[in-house]
């Protein structure tokens, strides 16, 4: 649905992006995380046909950002991470508002507002001023706005950003419920825990360049695990050996019954290394490899890149 | 295919930018504010002068009505000068500054549609701010002597002034993006316009020698050229033939400082013509065949209050298309630009 090749753009001196090459397949919730000053915001302005590219192609829903900004605008929803609000409109005048931008008006427009306001829990605050509403009220109001016009794909820009943790469940929960609904969105954020609940892809973005995109899963289990517990019910010797002898094993550190160590590898190898453990006849109490995270992944990737 | 997107997109804009735009400007305390302010300076400076006429006169003098009405007027167009660059200033730089100008941005709204929107939607305000001055006109018309023909003239002024400074305070808007400095600087220019332009003709038509304005051989010396084009951008100069006490009109019966003003800057730029003081000021051009007068042909053949109109019009098209230009995130030029490396590649 979304498609970049090679996007560079420099912001005088700076090299914002740095060739950045994306795929983001249909129906996707695509988490885009990286840390400040990575480029994440600068991609999602050029996809939103903010920003002019300095090289390279994107394509969203199949037109070209370039040749047709109108058919992009048509197909995206764009919310910022920094946004205002009409203070001298009222929530519902605020929607029709953007609503009769995007061509809709008479009585669609009216069934149109109260449907989006029902689905962000803004039903009752219809006639309320918009500059009244709290920050995750307003956020939601945001996203009303940006689903005003059916878009297929949605370009979301830190939509939890300045949120207290309920009002982050609602906005997640909203999310969850528009891929339900078939949309494509690209969400990017620094919040990663929110993205792990959220996402089904996930592209991390470092110094204006992409190092690793895929499934939340795959990337996940192709990630080296940091610590493995094993415990065995007689002295560990045996079992040491044979981890010393295992390719990617590091760290061991040995107890009387128990060994701690990483493992180069995701968790395919750490299953293969069981496997191994099991067959070697190695009395295997309990084998505990630690949980990872994407928090732990994205570290892991953004450190090798920094090195 | 593409008339009717683009009718689309200027309708997108134009719509609910001027509807968000108006019912704004209705809401909250300023408004209300604002218009009493407006109309109580005008309604407070024609009592004075009544007030003054009648302590120093004790009797009501005949050419009144004309009086009033050239310091009404004068007043009138001040405020509009003014007013309309300072509203239409903050129309996008506002945009920018509450951020909400990528949410537009990125609407089926034409980028024309929401420059439009924005600059009529600052007209209408200053239509509205005019017509409410009507029930202190009408004070004119108690005491006659002035012709609906000039109070016409003087609205067609009006408009061209409001459309062309709100365009120039909107174009402003789009290339300084902050509000506080785009006012300032739209006031600085409208000032300049108004009065800077006719002095500043004035001292390099009168620091010149005698004799660089060319005329026919036999009378080497004398000014017959009328004055240069760019005097014509000002609304001063437009307004000395539909104001009462200058040269263009009848010079007895103006307000002194006006009149004396307007006629100061009528000799300083060269519109005074040989012996034709009194005669209307739109002959500004006439040419000398010898002594015979001929009228003047073309552009020149236009009253200063047309020749301005049409200028502001130039001004306004000229500002309109800067804005839209300026705001365009993706420049016509760069897509143009980008179909033709694709071509290639």
């Amino acid at each position: 649905m979304i498609k970049v090749r090679g996007l560079k753009k420099n912001y005088g001196r700076v090299q914002a992006l740095k060739g950045l090459d994306m795929d983001v397949p249909a129906g996707s919730i695509y988490g885009f995380i990286g840390q400040n000053g990575a480029g994440k915001t600068t991609a999602l302005r050029i996809l939103a046909g903010l920003l002019v590219p300095g090289q390279g192609l994107a394509e969203v829903a199949g037109w070209d950002i370039m040749l047709y900004p109108r058919a992009v605008q048509e197909a995206i929803g764009y919310m910022p991470d920094f946004f205002g609000v009409y203070d001298d409109l009222r929530v519902g005048e605020y929607l029709l508002f953007y609503a009769s931008a995007y061509g809709i008006k008479g009585p669609r427009a009216g069934k149109l507002r109260d449907d989006l306001l029902e689905l962000v829990e803004l039903g009752d605050k219809r006639e309320a001023f918009v500059d009244t509403l709290s920050r995750g009220m307003q956020q939601r109001l945001c996203l009303a706005r940006a689903l005003v016009h059916d878009p297929p794909v949605l370009l979301l820009d830190e939509p939890a950003s300045g949120l207290d943790p309920l009002a982050r469940v609602e906005m997640r929960e909203i999310l969850k419920e528009l891929g339900q609904m078939g949309k494509t969105i690209l969400v990017s954020s620094h919040i990663l825990t929110e993205l792990a609940n959220l996402c089904t892809h996930i592209g991390m973005i470092t110094e204006g360049a992409l190092v690793r995109q895929g499934v939340l899963a795959d990337l996940l289990n192709n990630t080296p695990v940091r610590k493995i517990v094993l415990r065995c019910a007689c002295p560990t010797e045996k079992a040491v050996k044979f981890l010393e002898g295992w390719p990617g094993v590091e760290g061991i550190n040995c107890q009387l019954h128990q060994v701690e160590f990483g493992l180069a590898g995701g968790l395919f190898q750490v299953a293969e290394l069981l496997k191994e453990l099991v067959n070697q006849e190695v009395p295997v109490t309990h084998f505990a490899p630690e949980e990872q995270t994407l928090e732990d992944t994205f570290v892991q990737l953004a450190g090798q890149t920094e090195v | 295919m593409v008339i009717k997107n683009s009718w689309e997109g200027l309708k997108n804009g134009l719509v609910p930018m001027l509807g968000k735009e108006m019912r704004g400007r209705s809401r909250g305390w300023r408004s209300p504010v604002l218009l009493s302010f407006y109309l109580g300076i005008l309604i407070a400076g024609v009592i004075l002068f009544l007030w003054l006429s009648f302590e120093r006169m004790n009797f009501i003098m005949p050419q009144i009505g004309l009086i009033l009405y050239s310091l009404f007027i004068f007043g009138l167009i001040m405020l509009i000068s003014f007013i309309a660059p300072a509203i239409a200033a903050g129309a996008i730089s506002g945009e920018r500054e509450r951020r909400t100008y990528d949410l537009l941005m990125v609407t089926k709204a034409s980028l024309t549609g929401i420059v439009l929107g924005k600059w009529l939607a600052s007209v209408i305000y200053l239509l509205f701010l005019a017509v409410t001055a009507l029930p202190v006109f009408a004070v004119v018309f108690l005491f006659g002597g002035v012709p609906p023909a000039a109070l016409g003239l003087v609205f067609v002024v009006c408009l061209a002034v409001g459309l062309g400074y709100g365009a120039l305070g909107l174009a402003l808007s789009a290339i300084l993006k902050r509000t506080q400095a785009a006012t300032i600087i739209s006031l600085i220019v409208v000032f300049i316009l108004i009065f800077g332009v006719p002095v500043l003709a004035g001292i390099i038509i009168n620091s010149q020698p005698p004799g660089f304005m060319t005329g026919p051989p036999d009378m080497p010396g004398v000014r017959l050229t009328g004055p240069p084009w760019y005097v014509f951008l000002s609304p001063v100069i437009a307004f000395t033939s539909v104001l009462p006490g200058t040269g263009g009109y009848d010079r007895n019966w103006g307000i002194p400082l006006v009149s004396e003003f307007m006629n100061m800057i009528i000799r300083a730029v060269g519109m005074e013509q040989m012996g034709q003081g009194d005669h209307a000021a739109y002959k500004v051009g006439s040419v000398y065949a010898g002594m015979k007068e001929t009228e003047p042909e073309g552009l020149a053949a236009w009253p200063p209050w047309a020749r301005f109109t049409l200028y502001q019009g130039g001004l306004t098209i000229l500002s309109l298309i800067t804005a839209v230009l300026v705001i365009a995130p993706l420049k016509p030029w760069t897509i143009w630009r980008t179909r033709r490396s694709r071509r290639k590649g």
